[in-house]
């Protein structure tokens, strides 16, 4: 088991409020998988550097997760198919 | 080049300045500190060069990784004042 840093863009037109439980969803994929989910860092609004899909905000969030390389690649996978998200992004801090 | 000009001034003070990051006592350069990674880019969104920024080419290389993974976030701009991209 390894500790990723998730890191995933939100559709800014979601509500602030509602970000938490999206990702909640998500992450029961690490859960029921054994990992564990170290903690939901949600930064909110933020202007991006340039725009992706017409959009120039986005609802940034980071998530620290401990699982199994299989865990995250699907949980990236499932991140990458919804809509409202614009752009994910996992990263091990260890490695450097 | 046009460059040349604009880089001269720096690196004649870039000799005197220490090595920003030994300063800064980091020794993992994170894609998300947008604040420290800006200093490592000029105005116009480039990774500044070696020459430029006083660090040892191990240090390079992480700020360099560390940048474009910022950019891929939308974190740092690909390019930034002027028109269009070059």
């Amino acid at each position: 088991m390894r500790h990723y840093e998730v890191m995933v863009i939100l559709d800014p037109e979601a509500e602030e409020r509602t970000v938490g439980p999206t990702l909640e969803q998500y992450l029961g994929v690490v859960r029921d998988a054994g990992g564990s989910v170290e903690k939901v860092d949600i930064w909110g609004r933020r202007k991006l550097a340039y725009e992706i899909n017409k959009k120039s905000e986005g609802i940034y969030a980071v998530l620290d997760v401990t699982c199994e390389a299989d865990t995250v690649a699907e949980l990236d996978r499932q991140l990458g198919l919804s809509e409202t998200i614009l752009r994910t992004k996992v990263v091990r801090p260890e490695a450097h | 080049m046009a460059n040349r000009k604009q880089i001269k001034p720096d690196k004649r003070s870039a000799r005197k300045r220490k090595n920003p990051l030994d300063a800064a006592g980091i020794t993992y350069v994170d894609y998300k500190d947008v604040n420290l990674l800006r200093t490592f880019i000029s105005d116009r969104g480039k990774i500044r060069s070696r020459r430029v920024t006083g660090l040892t080419p191990q240090q390079q290389r992480e700020v360099a990784r560390a940048i474009k993974n910022a950019r891929e976030m939308a974190l740092l701009p690909y390019t930034e004042g002027g028109r269009g991209p070059r």
